[in-house]
């Protein structure tokens, strides 16, 4: 049934449809609103799970995962400093192959204390073992929750489903919620792979020496070398009930482009008008979603860019001493491929500062001027007149 | 395509989960030392004349197991009744509870499980722990014995030998058997039913005991037609004599005893002089007492030389008997109803002799008369006969802690004196000592031959001996006890809380110099379980699990008895020391 | 052949690679005895995690989640609500924390566990320092205490954190301080904990370390019963953070006896020793008065 909802809604319907049974979250702007609809669904008997309010993310995440061990479906949901504070527990729950599903809220890390859009949190745990996939709006952050519990559980690997903060997370839009018999029939109940039970005690989790310790990080990443599949596997089961699917990556209009613009979050929806507008003026140019960053969908990138001559890829982030995040992994993953387009590296939208259509068409712009992409990324719209010392590149 | 959760079956995912024990991990090959069931002597039963296992008999009390623990006094000693009212009990002394607190009430402890057996008819525990073909092979070879005296030495002979398989008699002088116990120690000491029902005890057992009938030199001479040996318990028939003027109008204490104990000689009233200081001349004062004769104790040195039990003069002095130190008759005078003492005057000169009693000489001419309608001697006592003195020179002569074994030729036949001729120490227990060891050395010699004697009675011994142990002579589990004696800083004293020492019931003096009735009452069996509670088993294991329930490393369990797992067992030593009472060691891991 | 009321079935195994003497191992041989086999420990970071076994051995027989150093509290929280909502009532949840998990890194999620009352059993097993990394101090190190972080000349200077009374201030079912050298009360202590589910109990286990204490191995028991005789570890319990009760109350020994057998402890001067005699007497006299009934508070006004 469709209803204007927010953002963070959307998440928290999906959790509820999920019958997730445990969820713990410690409060973090813009993170909130989704942990506030699931404690109100509690209250009014709307969710029967159990709803753990912690007090840090450090211990929600911990909580979770003694959630998930006891054989629960599991949920969290953070931002920013809250996800930075998870990290060791970020590498704990993959690690020890637990299905929890996070929304994640791409929020900046201060200091200075910054509430607003930033990639930066997300794509810092990229080395941590999660799945992550980025959302373009409501509908996406709903659907994307759904096949994230599949998802996580059929390949025993824990899943991030990441908003952009208050451009999704607070914007509402008409999204079409499920009925819970459609959504029982796409995710049926927990089958724990692995649970604590008194009836068989065995210990997880312990001192695991040299001689088995590779062994187990190799078959984590033989768990994310199939995510593809059963993320596609997923989907199929998807569409066939909701009628809906999003794919790893989307090309739009890639087919002849010769310029691709890349991104992830709700940045996508404004290129998708900014590359209208562009193809109408006869420019050669497409745009790359990027959905799933991690597995990092080499192969599918590879034969996405088939044809274009420039990527340029807007970052709303930053690796200090490298570069963008996105832009690192693409340029990584086209090296060996067969064609290897160039990738521009451009920074842009962060700490909440808007990507407008004006931003997207001087990436654009830039790109097609140089005639190779910088060593440095270019930052693009800087203010001088805010921070005398900042200059663009 | 429909959800299929099987989907990751065929991937593996190797992740840190264990359920694999760690006892594949043989953790005992970190240890250095190792520790060990080692089960030691407690001190009280290696100064026990007879040996008996009182860590033990207190643990079996403790545990409210009476007759068990009755059993383990009967394999030592056959008159737990007697000697709980009339021991000295020197174990009392070493306790080394008594080093906490104060020692634990061993002698009433003994006089409580020998009544109840008396009282509840307990059985006698079988010689060979059941074996009854041992029983039978024994009996086969069994040899006939004559005992001279049916005294505590005589009967315990008796007891033990019987108990060996050898067919007993036992002869004695006197209209009622058991000696010093029936005729020297009054009936307020020792009740009569008591001390009949002890030695009814040995009779059941086929003792044969002939009264009115005392060996004779000519019983002796011809005694190898039926015998294979002679015990000769007759212990100190013949009181000495003071030989000073006058010293014939003095009546002889033991005399006295033996007859007031038929009912004779028991005038009242009046007042009377006791010379001497022994157990003797105590009783005599205290019969006196109780007959209502002022009585006054006369001797020639102080009183903490009397040889006579500190406690027994205790009670004297309570019941209001006096006591003359450093005086002794040089003359009496006077007629049957009324003496007069010349008493002279002692002094010390020498603190330190031999005997540890301190040397007195007359001190001039100080004397002093002491006015006494009758006197007593009770100044010591030797053998009646010369056949029953132990020969001093005489060679294959084999003298042991407590009996003297002859097998001169002459004698045709061996000879063991024993009891009052041959102890260290006159008391009942020693006597009771000296019939086992004779008991020992006669069927050794039966077995094994002369030469065996000596080796066979030191591997009886209980901690350095002289104490010996007839279960370790039967090879009972007892003889695998470490001699090792255990002190007081052995012990744990952690495990024991503070807890004073019951006290008997006990008649007051003024009530107790009224009749003959018997003076200490028992413990009740409840306060006689609270009582044994305080003793710490000294050496011995006693069940209380501390050992398995500390270890660190779950090694220790119980399979019949409790094992250390050595492929465990790291050597911390947490068992040792928890061990309250000593029964365990650490030895270095032979490497 | 055994005359003890204790409970007999042991879920510990032999060949773990606990230290000889340890005096945690003991500690969680007597709480299993008492907690059955229907119990899930999860253990962080501590010695304890090492001695479970290492992959693919353990030294449990009941499972066994282990979790990051921190997590203790929350980790335990988050499996109880995963086994109530799987229907099982029966299991307990018991969360086997070091001091450091304890009182410090684990401090926050533990009291942020305890305030929520979240139905589980905390253990702290207190060795009272980093025993697991190598003797270094932590908040329940005591005064006086020489450690590899407080070395020489720097004893450590501040006292022991009181970890039973911050968690009194939660007001929670119930907590009780344990000693490996009394099982019976503390089998008892767990075998109560067991019984009040719903809640937060908590139970603070003095645990010896000859290791790191510089002891025998031998001395393990005595030295947690001396702790005990002379104050410097009272036995209690407290029900609802306000009712005290005193499990141990006997004429004290003096606490030099505690002192003068530890390597831990051997630079202090008889100053010092009076000074923590007097630091034992002051908490003892607190803790008495603590535990002495009063009679119910009535209200100031009359609603």
């Amino acid at each position: 049934m469709k209803e204007v909802v927010e953002g963070s809604h959307a998440v928290s319907e999906a959790v509820r449809l999920a019958r997730v049974q445990v969820m713990s979250a410690y409060p973090i702007t813009p993170q909130t609103h989704i942990v506030e609809a699931l404690s109100e669904y509690c209250a009014q008997g709307r969710m029967t799970g159990r709803f753990i309010c912690v007090e840090s993310e450090h211990s929600a995440m911990a909580a979770v995962i003694g959630a998930a061990s006891g054989g629960a479906r599991t949920f969290t949901a953070t931002s920013s400093h809250g996800l930075a504070l998870m990290h060791e527990l970020l590498h704990w729950s993959s690690a020890a192959r637990l299905p929890i599903v996070m929304a994640e809220v791409n929020r900046a890390l201060g200091p200075g204390w910054n509430i607003w859009m930033d990639q930066t949190d997300s794509l810092a745990q990229r080395d941590t073992g999660w799945i992550q996939l980025y959302c373009e709006d409501g509908q996406e952050a709903l659907d994307t929750t759904l096949l994230a519990f599949r998802l996580a559980e059929s390949a025993s690997l824990p899943v991030m489903v990441v908003l952009d903060a208050f451009f999704l997370s607070h914007t509402y839009e008409p999204v079409d919620i499920p009925d819970q018999t459609a959504v029982d029939r796409f995710l049926p109940p927990y089958r724990p792979k692995v649970h604590l039970d008194t009836r068989e005690p065995f210990a997880l989790s312990q001192m695991a020496p040299p001689g088995c310790y590779m062994e187990m990080r190799h078959d984590i990443q033989a768990g994310m070398r199939r995510v593809p599949d059963l993320y596609t596997a997923a989907e199929n089961g998807f569409e066939e009930i909701f009628g809906r699917r999003y794919g790893m990556l989307e090309a739009y209009r890639c087919e002849d482009a010769e310029i691709i613009l890349a991104m992830a979050g709700t940045a996508v929806s404004t290129s998708r008008e900014v590359v209208d507008d562009l193809r109408d003026r006869g420019e050669k140019v497409g745009l790359l979603k990027i959905r799933m960053f991690r597995p990092f969908p080499t192969d599918l990138l590879r034969h996405s860019v088939s044809n274009a001559q420039k990527i340029a890829v807007l970052d709303r982030n930053f690796c200090f001493g490298l570069g963008g995040i996105f832009a690192q992994e693409i340029r990584a993953a086209l090296y060996h491929g067969e064609w290897r387009p160039s990738v521009f590296s451009y920074i842009s939208g962060m700490g909440g500062r808007d990507v407008t259509p004006e931003i997207i068409k001087e990436v654009y712009g830039l790109a097609k001027a140089a005639d190779r992409p910088e060593t440095e990324s270019v930052w693009v719209g800087l203010d001088p007149a805010t921070c005398p010392v900042c200059r663009t590149a | 395509m429909t959800y299929d959760p099987e989907i990751m079956t065929e991937t593996p995912m190797r992740i840190s989960r264990s359920n694999i024990s760690t006892e594949i991990n043989k953790t005992g090959s970190w240890r250095f030392v190792r520790p060990g069931y080692d089960e030691k002597t407690a001190p009280c039963s290696s100064v026990c004349p007879a040996g008996e296992d009182i860590a033990r008999i207190e643990m079996l009390v403790g545990q409210g197991m009476f007759p068990a623990a009755w059993e383990t006094i009967l394999r030592e000693n056959p008159f737990p009744a007697v000697c709980g009212r009339v021991c000295f009990h020197p174990c009392e002394g070493v306790c080394n509870r008594g080093q906490m607190d104060s020692p634990v009430g061993i002698h009433h402890l003994e006089r409580v499980i020998g009544d109840m057996a008396i009282e509840n008819a307990y059985a006698v525990p079988h010689p060979f722990y059941g074996d009854e073909v041992e029983a039978n092979r024994r009996a086969t070879h069994g040899k006939n014995i004559a005992i001279a005296g049916a005294g505590p030495a005589g009967l315990s002979a008796a007891y033990f030998l019987a108990r060996l398989g050898h067919a007993c008699d036992v002869f004695d002088a006197d209209s009622e058997p058991g000696g010093v116990l029936r005729w020297g120690i009054p009936w307020y000491r020792l009740p009569e039913d008591t001390l009949k029902a002890e030695i009814s005890r040995i009779v059941d057992m086929g003792v044969n005991i002939y009264c009115r009938k005392p060996v004779t030199g000519e019983f002796l001479a011809g005694a190898a037609t039926s015998y294979d040996a002679v015990f000769l318990g007759c212990g100190h028939g013949r009181s000495l004599h003071m030989g000073i003027p006058g010293a014939d109008k003095v009546q002889d204490g033991l005399k006295y005893l033996h007859d007031i104990r038929r009912g004779k000689n028991t005038r009242t009233g009046g007042t009377a002089a006791v010379i001497g200081g022994g157990n003797t001349a105590v009783d005599v004062a205290r019969s006196l007492i109780r007959l209502g004769v002022d009585t006054v104790i006369v001797y020639r040195r102080r009183r903490q030389d009397m040889p006579a039990f500190e406690h027994e003069i205790e009670m004297a002095l309570a019941e209001g008997v006096r006591l003359m130190e450093l005086v002794t008759p040089v003359r009496i005078d006077g007629d049957d109803d009324r003496l007069s003492l010349t008493l002279q005057q002692m002094r010390i000169t020498d603190m330190e002799t031999a005997g540890g009693r301190c040397r007195v000489v007359p001190d001039g001419g100080r004397t002093r008369i002491l006015k006494v309608d009758r006197a007593y001697s009770a100044i010591g006592a030797e053998p009646l006969e010369s056949w029953s003195r132990p020969p001093e020179q005489q060679p294959d002569l084999l003298k042991m802690s407590h009996c003297t074994l002859s097998t001169h030729p002459v004698s045709r036949l061996p000879l063991v004196f024993g009891g009052d001729l041959t102890v260290p120490v006159k008391s009942v227990t020693d006597a009771v000592a000296s019939g086992k060891q004779a008991a020992m050395m006669l069927d050794t010699l039966f077995r094994e031959g002369k030469t065996g004697i000596p080796e066979r009675i030191a591997q009886c011994q209980v901690g350095g001996g002289p104490a010996l142990s007839m279960e370790i002579y039967l090879s009972g589990s007892r003889k695998f006890r470490n001699p090792t004696i255990v002190p007081y800083t052995a012990i744990n004293t952690d495990y024991f809380p503070p807890a004073d020492r019951a006290v008997p019931p006990m008649t007051s003096p003024s009530e107790r110099r009224a009749s003959f009735e018997e003076i200490e009452g028992g413990y009740s069996p409840e306060t006689a379980v609270k009582e044994a509670a305080r003793c710490f088993n000294c050496g011995i294991c006693n069940d209380c699990d501390n050992c398995r329930l500390y270890c660190p490393e779950v090694a220790i369990h119980i399979d019949g008895t409790r094992c250390i797992n050595l492929d465990y067992c790291k050597g911390c030593g947490i068992c040792v020391v928890e061990c309250p009472r000593n029964a365990m060691s650490l030895e270095e891991e032979k490497s | 052949m055994i005359r003890s009321p204790l409970p007999q079935t042991d879920y510990m195994t032999s060949g773990h690679v606990g230290c000889p003497g340890c005096g945690a191992t003991v500690a969680m041989k007597f709480a299993l005895r008492a907690l059955g086999e229907k119990t899930m420990m999860v253990i962080p970071a501590c010695c304890w995690a090492i001695i479970a076994g290492s992959h693919p051995q353990c030294s449990l027989k009941v499972p066994v989640l282990h979790t990051a150093f921190a997590t203790a509290g929350a980790t335990a929280s988050g499996l109880r609500a995963a086994l109530d909502m799987r229907g099982d009532t029966e299991t307990v949840v018991v969360a086997w924390a070091g001091d450091g998990g304890t009182f410090d890194i684990g401090f926050q999620a533990l009291s942020g566990a305890v305030e929520r009352n979240e139905d589980f059993i905390y253990v702290c097993y207190d060795n009272e320092a980093y025993m697991n990394t190598g003797v270094q101090r932590s908040s329940s190190t005591p005064f006086g205490t020489r450690t590899t972080t407080t070395p020489g000349a720097s004893w450590k200077q501040t006292r022991k954190k009181n970890i039973v009374e911050a968690l009194a201030a939660h007001r929670i079912p119930y907590a009780a301080t344990a000693s490996i050298a009394y099982p019976e009360d503390m089998i008892q202590k767990f075998q109560r904990a067991r019984i009040l589910k719903g809640g937060s109990r908590f139970i603070h286990v003095f645990a010896t370390c000859p290791t790191g204490w510089r002891v025998p191995t031998d001395q393990c028991i005595k030295i947690a019963r001396l702790a005990v005789q002379t104050r410097v570890f009272p036995l209690y319990e407290v029900v609802d953070g306000v009712r005290y009760t005193l499990n141990h109350d006997a004429a004290p020994r003096p606490v030099r006896d505690y002192l003068s057998i530890q390597g831990r402890f051997n630079h202090l001067s008889d100053v010092d020793c009076d000074k923590i005699q007097t630091m034992v007497d002051e908490d003892w006299m607190l803790l008495k008065r603590k535990a002495t009934p009063w009679p119910p508070l009535k209200p100031a006004y009359d609603p």
